[in-house]
């Protein structure tokens, strides 16, 4: 997130665990799934907040809390819930311009990412 | 000059010249122009009336797909099912925030509905994204790089002077969320 001279979040959380997952697999739907949202240099920290705030209604010390961890872990899990409920949630965080992205909350460090880091790695050379 | 977006009594207000307006509505324009999706022929009408769309695919853009981003990551085919399923309502809702926002600037002083702000919000940070990937900010150092570019004398290439818009915008966001914010406290 944007306004901050703090330097990049710690992509390093979270190792690589052998394969990823087959993406067929079955899904019970009693499993609950996550709302990941993840850093990026665009979004800022004031909008985020305020996002989390209107649309989970979330008091402005969890959505604060929330938005320095994306910004310091490059991601956090803001919400969980069963499949359709985080997919909706997802499309809402695309409708304001947040990069949201869903997983299985079962699975330890972070369940279907099998690369660590941010998605915003591997950065062009500027011109 | 522009006026930085307030909180008071008549809701959200905010002052915009001219050549400012004239600058924000032709980047509204170029995002809208990236989400509104083809016209394809032979689709399935009812699968269209009802947002299904089939033939989508991962934008290529990096741009747009930075707008309308993969839901699983590192999962291709989940992630396209999900498109197929959202894409085209995701799109008409940011080009209807960006149409709503165009619309506001036809007037001299903007003055916004606690939705209009929203509308606005969200309209601001498309506009923002899509500013971003032209200038390649890719992380916080970029972002730093392009926010110390802030004299209009400055502006001699494309990139100077897209670095100046993407500041103003950047500007113009920051004081409409912190007036929302304010507003948002005041109603609890």
């Amino acid at each position: 997130m944007t306004i901050s001279v703090a330097p990049g979040p710690d992509t390093q959380e979270g190792t690589r665990t052998g394969t990823a997952e087959s993406t067929d697999s079955l899904t019970a739907p009693d499993i609950p799934w996550n709302l990941v949202i993840w850093n990026d240099p665009v979004n800022l920290m004031s909008y985020v907040s305020y996002v989390f705030q209107s649309y989970f209604g979330y008091s402005e010390t969890k959505a604060n809390k929330l938005m320095m961890e994306v910004h310091r872990k490059g991601r956090s899990i803001v919400a969980s819930g069963s499949k359709e409920q985080v997919e909706r949630h997802a499309v809402a965080m695309h409708g304001f311009g947040l990069w949201a992205t869903v997983e299985k909350a079962s699975g330890g460090n972070g369940g279907a990412s099998g690369k660590s880091g941010g998605p915003r790695q591997g950065k062009g050379k500027r011109g | 000059m522009a006026k930085a977006f307030k909180y008071g009594l008549k809701g959200i207000t905010g002052y915009l010249e001219p050549a400012e307006r004239d600058l924000l509505r032709s980047l509204i324009d170029d995002v809208i122009s990236m989400l509104e999706p083809e016209d394809r022929t032979g689709q399935d009408p009812l699968a269209a009336l009802i947002g299904l769309d089939m033939d989508v695919s991962e934008p290529t853009d990096r741009a747009v797909k930075r707008l309308l981003p993969n839901v699983v990551k590192d999962d291709g085919g989940a992630s396209l099912e999900f498109r197929q399923l959202t894409e085209r309502s995701l799109r008409e809702t940011k080009i209807g925030a960006l149409r709503a926002a165009a619309l506001d600037l036809d007037k001299d002083e903007i003055v916004l509905t606690p939705e209009g702000a929203q509308h606005w919000s969200m309209a601001l940070n498309d506009v923002r994204l899509v500013l971003a990937e032209r200038l390649d900010i890719r992380d916080e150092a970029d972002a730093e790089h392009v926010h110390r570019m802030q004299d209009w004398s400055q502006a001699e290439d494309v990139e100077s002077y897209l670095a100046l818009v993407y500041n103003f915008t950047t500007w113009l966001q920051e004081s409409l969320v912190q007036a929302m914010l304010q507003s948002m406290e005041t109603r609890r």
